[in-house]
């Protein structure tokens, strides 16, 4: 089991509701995944369209949770400030904390973000924070009461990823926290390497919403991630430098 | 009253309470959080909370984000 906070998950994939053409498709898309945790954006309401609301059809879903992210935070206020109110809206602990203030590549404000989460952490909330892979932060940002760190296999968005592949590694190898690649996933293989390497979960969002079938690639990324954490739990063979035969090279047939 | 509500110049025509704001507005008070000039106010104090001529007013509700 995934355990985040005091909570545990069977899934270990969590989604991102952004990007989805539709309501309908992201719920769908939601269920074809099986996951029990999803991220929503805080934005003002919208008189002209009401129907943009997702906590509607959110709260029809049966076991699963919602994680507010902070984004549209430009430092570690605003996002103490976005978390309070997401959790006022929610009813839920949990909170993505995200601070990219360059819209250009999006990459998390590694300072600001560490500000937040220790604020957030020390106020009770389950925190999950969206980080570069740097393993000198994610400790640090364990040891301030993190739940999870989120580092990023690639920018976000971008399809570009397992990019951080090394860096990552050397988090999981120091991390008593779950390590949850979040941003840059773009094949359900991509996800069953993360989980291979170690990795807790994934967080995917644009690589469902942006397939040309969303649903059928959700359940294709639960695939993935269930392949991969099945592989670890197996323990992959040690590599060789050198072929090592599978068949007995007898010399019967000289 | 005038307000600024989400960013644009508001008249709100009811008591001033935060509840009659989002019933004007037509928001759906359990999908919705407040803030009055940064200030988050919570749900439980929407009736009695009452706004002031020149204040501003976010109401925020949840959308897809990753």
């Amino acid at each position: 089991m995934l355990k985040l906070g005091n909570v545990e998950f069977k899934s270990r994939l969590i989604l991102g509701t952004g990007k989805f053409s539709d309501t309908e498709t992201m719920i769908k898309a939601i269920e074809a995944s099986g996951t029990e945790l999803v991220t929503v954006a805080l934005r003002r309401f919208n008189r002209e369209k009401p129907s943009d609301d997702l906590c509607a059809p959110l709260a029809k879903l049966k076991n699963v949770r919602l994680m507010p992210n902070t984004s549209g935070a430009m430092n570690a206020k605003e996002a103490v400030r976005a978390a309070q109110l997401g959790r006022e809206l929610s009813g839920s602990p949990f909170v993505k904390v995200e601070i990219h203030p360059n819209p250009h590549h999006l990459m998390p404000d590694a300072i600001e973000t560490y500000l937040a989460a220790k604020e957030l952490a020390a106020d009770g909330f389950i925190v999950l924070p969206y980080i570069p892979a740097d393993p000198v932060l994610a400790k640090k940002l364990e040891d301030v009461g993190c739940a999870a760190v989120m580092p990023l296999g690639a920018a976000i968005g971008s399809g570009g990823g397992l990019s951080t592949a090394d860096m990552i590694r050397l988090i999981i190898r120091d991390s008593n926290i779950p390590v949850i690649v979040d941003a840059g996933l773009r094949a359900p293989s991509e996800a069953a390497r993360a989980m291979e390497m170690g990795c807790d979960a994934v967080l995917v969002n644009s690589a469902i919403a942006a397939a040309k079938d969303p649903v059928a690639m959700a359940r294709a990324f639960a695939l993935g991630v269930e392949t991969g954490y099945a592989a670890r739990l197996a323990g992959l063979m040690p590599k060789s430098d050198i072929a090592v035969a599978t068949s007995p090279l007898t010399s019967f047939l000289k | 009253m005038f307000l600024t509500v989400n960013g644009e110049k508001y008249e709100h025509g009811g008591d001033g309470a935060v509840s009659a704001l989002l019933a004007e507005l037509g928001a759906t008070p359990e999908h919705t959080a407040v803030t009055v000039n940064g200030d988050l106010v919570f749900s439980k104090q929407w009736k009695d909370f009452k706004l002031n001529d020149g204040d501003t007013v976010e109401v925020l509700t949840f959308v897809g984000g990753g």
